[in-house]
């Protein structure tokens, strides 16, 4: 299992090298130039053409990347020219939200489309499971936002049962340690910002969530369906073993692949459908920033946001692997 | 009273769709009892309703079936009026099944220990007794190191040791009876005989009666004490087993027998035309359901239904004395190696794979220094085991595959290197049939199309196209009107027939055949050794890949064993079989099912113990 993963982060170096230096390129062609931005509006021109020698941007463009890969590679990621700050700090500052909200966003994925798929398998051919499709095809068929202005709109203002702005309440500080809230309040024994940070992950990470269930729960209905025929499914059910037992104890896991499989496309997808609903929740996360980075063509940041969706992506690409070889003893080599 | 009673069981599938579903019967008044620690054979072709059988028994039915009439008495309860509850109590307890498959029976991702622990927990043994029982069991069916086995995953065995570990799992309970449908069919034929001989023994033992579905003859004479052979959904024949396979009472049970090649003697065989009626067909049917094929029949026989009759040995045939004087209808087919010129060379061959990830890599020799020669119109057969090298010779004269070794001449070509021209060579010169028809012919191509593919290749007009499509069509004992059909709509024999048809439209000097006819009934066996033979006439070589000792005897003029990637033995066909000298021929031909009438097989014993 190591030396698939070893093999994995060897693949992911290139990867990565492609991406930054592809962003990069891309957004030297923006019509903008951050010397300019980092100046007051009353610069001269001399004062520009000084600070783009200062910013190093009158090298020519590979030399250009191979300074900011260097930096990069040397944990630099250089300042923010809006923010006056360390992007490092920037990112490391806003990711925790992210993950939290993508990763319970995942959770309530996973749940609901694990549930739906053994759901849907166990009601085919009833009435009722035409009901369960219908529902499933209008999870699917709305746009994250959509869902979260709705429940913002049901669930925030109409029955006020849940917050709906930011990941805390106001009155409450935010306590130190690894940005994520969920583990650092548990850390300080702090139970009333626990608690008040899960209420606030509720609607955003449902309203994320939702629309991801659906395509896992038919995928995993299919492999049940198919599973389903397989001869030892039929041998356990002569020795006596109970239909539940054998769906839960013997279709589930060998089922379990394909469906792993569209998790971890689906994550890199969710985690860029948390940018919008960072938004409309007033979530200060990595999408926030890089709305608030590309609104300001502030380039360092953008590009750094950009390489950490890629990390992101990479590294649940390996867990995925490895989550595989868990379920499948046939993947693991001796 | 017996342990187990049929009586009048009947049962019925949909066929066709909508407002014209039809029912047809796939098991038809079948009546029949099994006592106390008592041996029953069913033995039948693919579709007689021998399966169906187990799974009324087990009260499982594919969906689509149902039970018509009739009454399953086991242990003086109805099993089709039980609660379901109380049939999963009883299965796995007083009722076991042993698999057909037995790699694809365990389930893939869970360890042996796991599946034997939750057998251990329906049975009620407590959780702490369970590794006690489960290395007890495993030590019982002679498996090697019971303790590390546990913790293995099913795909880490072969499918001798899952066989052994689901007949440890069938045999826990120490059951009154069961079920073992095809146990040792997807076995080699040595692990075949020494499952055989551990089921009897652990049945012998127990006391246990068990209902042996095959759809071999041979094999059920061996180790039944009495045998029903089903046609069409119905018992036509019942008894003692030494009686019927000594005394047919019925056409179909006599032409069963004569249908198989022996394994002492070259002998002619019994063609019977055409194939048992499928489901659709079986809806339709009346009378006799056996007397479209029956080389006996009279008048009558298709009006009138023939109802099983006898005391201790039973039969469905108005004319049961005709029935010996069943005389086999295609000869031996003659003997007649090496006279012609050299159409294919091995020549030192070897083929070695490497495996393992980036690190630790090393090698596995499938095949390992090959040579023998091919003569034009020969007929070679090629047996061994699973894992032998087999196929991997046959991948490498095809060109499928290269050799790490050796040299491949072809019509006095080298055609090692498997560059464009031998490609051309190997094209103008030989084809491939593969096993499986089902996966080897396209299915969205009509049959016509897939017959005349090699001509396409080579742009010849459609006119030409659609000609030699209904000419090899009807050479191979096929309808013309079938090239409208897709793969889909034929029965497996047409199927196999098809494929071969494609090979043949090339006009090829040599076949590679691999197990061509090994998933095939014996009745359409025969049919296709029958057409084999026919096309020797026509002066074609053939490669024959078999595991079948019998079927190489019949049809082959030289023969090649083979093990673990090595030629141990190669000569004419008759020498080899009648005086082996290498161990491994000899201990191959005593593993394989005796011809009816041999002597028993107490020569099991001289094998050695197994590692699979």
């Amino acid at each position: 299992m190591l030396r698939t993963l070893a093999w994995r982060a060897a693949v992911a170096l290139p990867t990565l090298l492609v991406v930054s230096s592809l962003m990069f390129m891309a957004l030297r062609l923006l019509p903008v130039d951050p010397a300019a931005m980092s100046l007051p509006p009353n610069a001269t021109n001399a004062d520009i053409a000084a600070m783009r020698h200062t910013m190093g941007l009158d090298k020519p463009l590979p030399v250009q990347y191979v300074i900011w890969l260097d930096q990069v590679l040397h944990g630099n990621f250089g300042q923010s020219i809006h923010f006056r700050r360390s992007v490092a700090g920037l990112v490391s500052n806003a990711l925790p939200a992210t993950i939290e909200l993508a990763g319970s966003a995942m959770v309530i994925a996973f749940i609901l489309g694990v549930g739906g798929g053994l759901l849907l398998f166990a009601l085919q051919g009833r009435r009722s499971e035409l009901a369960l499709e219908t529902a499933t095809t209008l999870a699917m068929s709305l746009p994250e936002f959509l869902w979260g202005l709705l429940f913002i709109f049901v669930f925030g203002v109409a029955l006020n049962w849940l917050p709906f702005t930011g990941r805390l309440a106001p009155n409450l500080p935010q306590p130190s340690g690894t940005g994520f809230l969920l583990i650092d309040s548990l850390r300080a024994g702090r139970l009333d910002i626990f608690w008040s940070a899960l209420l606030h992950l509720i609607l955003p990470a449902s309203a994320l969530g939702i629309a991801f269930a659906p395509p896992i729960a038919r995928v995993l209905r299919a492999s049940l369906l198919a599973t389903w025929e397989q001869d030892y499914i039929r041998q356990a059910r002569l020795r006596g073993v109970s239909e539940t037992r054998l769906l839960l104890a013997h279709a589930l896991r060998n089922a379990a692949l394909p469906s792993l499989t569209m998790v971890g496309v689906q994550f890199g997808f969710l985690f860029g459908g948390s940018l919008l609903i960072e938004v409309i929740f007033a979530d200060p996360g990595i999408g926030n920033l890089m709305v608030d980075a590309v609104r300001n063509a502030d380039l360092p940041v953008i590009q750094a946001v950009g390489l950490t969706y890629c990390v992101v992506v990479l590294v649940i690409n390996a867990v995925v692997d490895a989550l595989y070889m868990v379920l499948d003893p046939r993947l693991r080599r001796a | 009273m017996s342990l187990l009673t049929v009586e009048n069981l009947t049962v019925t599938a949909r066929v066709g769709q909508g407002g014209v579903a039809r029912l047809a019967p796939v098991l038809r008044g079948v009546g029949l009892a099994l006592d106390k620690g008592e041996v029953l054979g069913i033995v039948g072709e693919s579709g007689a309703g021998k399966s169906m059988l187990g799974r009324a028994i087990a009260g499982y039915l594919p969906p689509g079936f149902s039970v018509a009439g009739g009454r399953v008495d086991f242990n003086r309860r109805n099993l089709l009026a039980i609660t379901a509850e109380a049939r999963r109590a009883m299965l796995g307890r007083e009722i076991a099944f042993i698999p057909q498959e037995p790699l694809s029976a365990l389930n893939p991702v869970r360890t042996v220990f796991s599946q034997l622990g939750e057998h251990y927990t329906h049975l009620g043994i407590p959780r702490r007794e369970h590794r006690a029982r489960a290395i007890e069991a495993l030590a019982e069916v002679q498996l090697p190191d019971p303790e590390s086995l546990l913790r293995r995953f099913p795909h880490q065995l072969s499918g001798g040791m899952c066989q052994r570990v689901l007949i440890a799992m069938a045999f826990a309970s120490r059951p009154r009876l069961i079920v073992a449908d095809e146990p040792t069919t997807a076995l080699d034929v040595s692990v075949q005989a020494r499952i055989l001989e551990l089921m009897a023994a652990l049945q012998r033992r127990a006391g246990t009666a068990v209902l042996f579905i095959t759809h071999d003859l041979r094999l059920a004479a061996g180790i039944c004490d009495r045998l029903a052979v089903l046609y069409a959904g119905a018992v036509v024949e019942e008894g003692g087993a030494a009686s019927v396979l000594s005394r047919p009472l019925h056409p179909y049970t006599r032409a069963l027998e004569l249908a198989n090649p022996a394994l002492s003697a070259r002998r002619g065989l019994m063609v019977l035309p055409d194939h048992m009626p499928g489901l659709a067909a079986l809806a339709e049917a009346t009378g006799c359901r056996f007397a479209p094929r029956c080389p006996v029949r009279s008048h009558g026989c298709a009006e009138r239904e023939i109802p099983l009759i006898g005391d201790d040995r039973r039969v469905a045939c108005q004319y049961p004395e005709r029935t010996l004087g069943i005389t086999p209808s295609a000869p031996a087919p003659p003997h007649r190696a090496g006279t012609g010129e050299a159409l294919l060379s091995v020549e030192g061959l070897g083929r070695r794979f490497r495996v393992g990830g980036m690190f630790r890599r090393h090698g596995v020799t499938a095949l390992e220094d090959a040579s023998f020669t091919l003569r034009e119109g020969e007929f070679l057969g090629v047996v061994g085991e699973s894992g032998s090298g087999k196929s991997t010779l046959a991948r490498l004269i095809v060109g499928l595959d290269r050799p790490t070794t050796g040299r491949i001449i072809l019509a006095g070509a080298d055609v090692t290197k498997g560059d464009a021209a031998a490609r051309q060579i190997r094209l103008a010169n030989l084809q491939m049939v593969f096993q499986n028809p089902s996966s080897a012919l396209n299915p969205r191509r009509r049959v016509g199309s897939i017959v005349a593919q090699a001509l396409e290749a080579a742009h010849r007009p459609t006119v030409e196209r659609e000609a030699v499509a209904a000419e090899l069509m009807r050479a191979m004992g096929l309808d013309p009107a079938l090239v409208s059909r897709l793969p889909a709509q034929l029965s497996g024999g047409q199927r196999q027939r098809v494929n071969i048809a494609r090979a043949l439209a090339a006009r090829p000097r040599l076949l590679v055949a691999d197990e061509i006819v090994s998933g095939l009934d014996v009745s359409i066996q025969a049919q296709l050794l029958a057409l084999l033979a026919r096309l020797r006439a026509g002066g074609i070589a053939l490669v024959f890949i078999s595991h079948d000792l019998a079927v190489v005897r019949h049809l082959c003029d030289r023969v090649i064993v083979m093990q673990q990637g090595r030629i141990v033995e190669q000569g004419e066909t008759e020498r080899v079989f009648a005086s082996p000298q290498a161990d491994y021929t000899r201990e191959l031909l005593a593993a394989a099912p005796p011809d009816i009438g041999a002597p028993a097989p107490t020569r099991l014993l001289a094998i050695p113990p197994p590692a699979g």
